[in-house]
């Protein structure tokens, strides 16, 4: 289907992008990979009569390690992600999030702050992003502030980010030396499916004692926005990691979610899903925290 | 209002006028009369509309015309060369790997870079660069077999 008539603006700089963006006001839409936005404007769910293209800004394409912080630009895309050697190493469930992301053709144009803005509860990079602790950095002309990615969703396709902001950077503190995360994603096939359920989840050990020290577990698609299983981090704080721990965690992970029927999956088939994925990516989690022990 | 892009499309370079509304794909077929890249369900959910921009497989019903500006695009009719079929190409005659041929450009496009790419794809890792093409004559099995038997005969430059 042919796509709606818009006028079309490249900006040079994100300084610039942000000065069109508060100047077109409503009637502006920010393209980046443009695979959500184009295909609503082909849907016309979207018809925004000016686009200001964010595609070609060096300044937020690049994946930056300064010491034990990470920065990857709103524009890097889910390619340039899933390749990335300094993510892979440090943030393996948000690479293994953008290996399962689409196809391939789809990674190449796809971004990480598309994926982000979207706000689809379904989104496969927003659940390991949160279990990192992540913060987008937004930027409103001059001025910028940081949101948390656990906070920045309202709803279904809704965020917190407001219409003349321009998410620039996600930010990553390499996590602590006794910490692992994984993700998970259920789909009916391997590629081009949104996910049923997805989510990460992530621990960190104290060294000393070997105890739970702090635990994030981020559930996608179970709820209008990402869920945090507050009740099952809670159960595992203080507990020595291990299979009976991790199943009672599952259990209280479904608790935390509210999971809906719909073309997908029953409500019921996505509850004994996140039990069962949930205290599987713990398992994955520690075996991150092992593997990096024996390699040290 | 249009925009004036200059890229170049198998090797050649182009200079074309585009709307900002029309995707590489819209100007490929509607404008070139580039007919080789399919239009298919012109969302992203297909893959036969995917072409190589620098190298890399896209949709391009998903991208813009005017992004190409300063781009090297390849679509399958430029795979053939002054030596003939690509040997994916060929390697898809020989195996029987086309029934309608609907969805035929789009495989070529998503596994050329393959065997640009990596020395020896094992077949999990053919299945993943083709996992965004449907068949709808399912004709997978001889889909993959083409393309691994293209990389193994290697050597060949296109
Ligand atoms: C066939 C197909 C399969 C898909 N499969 C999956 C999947 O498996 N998992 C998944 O999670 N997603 C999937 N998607 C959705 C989509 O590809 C991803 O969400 C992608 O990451 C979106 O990024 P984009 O750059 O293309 O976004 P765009 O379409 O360019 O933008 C999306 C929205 O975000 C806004 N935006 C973009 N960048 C910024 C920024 N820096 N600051 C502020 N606002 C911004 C735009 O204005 C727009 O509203 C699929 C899409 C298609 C077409
Ligand atoms: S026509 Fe582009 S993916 Fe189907
Ligand atoms: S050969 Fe007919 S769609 Fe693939």
């Amino acid at each position: 289907m042919a796509l709606p008539r818009f006028q079309y603006h490249e900006p040079t700089s994100l300084a610039e992008a942000c000065q069109m963006i508060q100047e077109y006001g409503e009637t502006a839409a920010l393209l980046a990979g443009g695979t959500d936005l184009l295909v609503k404007m082909k849907n016309r769910e979207l018809r925004p009569q000016n686009i200001v293209s964010l595609v070609e800004l060096e300044e937020i394409k690049q994946i930056s390690v300064t010491g034990r912080h990470t920065s990857i630009g709103a524009c890097c895309t889910i390619s340039q992600i899933a390749d990335s050697e300094a993510i892979r190493s440090v943030f393996p469930a948000l690479s293994s999030g953008a290996e399962h992301l689409g196809s391939p053709a789809v990674r190449n144009l796809g971004t990480i702050g598309g994926n982000v803005v979207t706000a689809s509860p379904a989104a496969d990079l927003p659940p390991a992003l949160a279990a990192y602790g992540t913060k987008a950095r937004l930027k409103q002309g001059e001025q910028e502030r940081f949101l948390s990615l656990d906070q920045i969703f309202r709803g279904p396709g809704a965020t917190h980010i407001r219409k003349d902001e321009i998410l620039a950077d996600l930010h990553l503190k390499k996590p602590p030396k006794c910490s692992g995360a994984g993700f998970f994603k259920l789909g009916h096939r391997n590629a081009l499916q949104c996910s049923i359920i997805n989510g990460a989840c992530y621990i960190a050990l104290d060294p000393q004692t070997g105890k739970i020290e702090k635990a994030r577990i981020i559930l996608g698609a179970v709820a209008p926005t990402l869920v945090r299983a507050s009740s099952a981090e809670k159960l595992l704080m203080g507990e020595k990691p291990g299979k009976e721990l991790f199943l009672e965690a599952g259990m209280a992970a479904v608790g935390d979610c509210n999971p809906i029927d719909d073309l997908r999956g029953s409500a019921e088939y996505r509850r004994d899903m996140i039990q069962v994925l949930t205290s599987r990516t713990l398992h994955t989690s520690l075996n991150e925290i092992r593997k990096s022990i024996a390699r040290t | 209002m249009k925009k004036t892009i200059q890229l170049s499309i198998n090797r050649q370079p182009c200079t074309i006028a585009v709307e900002p509304h029309q995707t590489l794909l819209d100007m490929l077929r509607d404008e070139l009369g580039m007919t080789g890249t399919k239009r298919g369900c012109d969302k992203g959910d297909c893959g036969t509309c995917t072409v190589l921009v620098n190298n890399k497989p896209i949709n391009a019903c998903l991208y813009l015309a005017v992004r190409a500006d300063g781009k090297e695009i390849l679509t399958v009719e430029g795979m053939e060369t002054d030596e003939g079929l690509h040997p994916l190409q060929k390697a898809f005659l020989e195996k029987g790997a086309v029934q309608c041929g609907f969805c035929t450009p789009g495989m070529l496009m998503a596994s050329v870079s393959l065997l640009d790419g990596k020395k020896n794809p094992t077949e999990e890792e053919v299945k993943q660069a083709i996992s965004g093409n449907l068949c709808r004559c399912t004709g997978y099995t001889h889909i993959v077999e083409a393309v691994v038997s293209a990389t193994k005969k290697r050597g060949e430059k296109f």
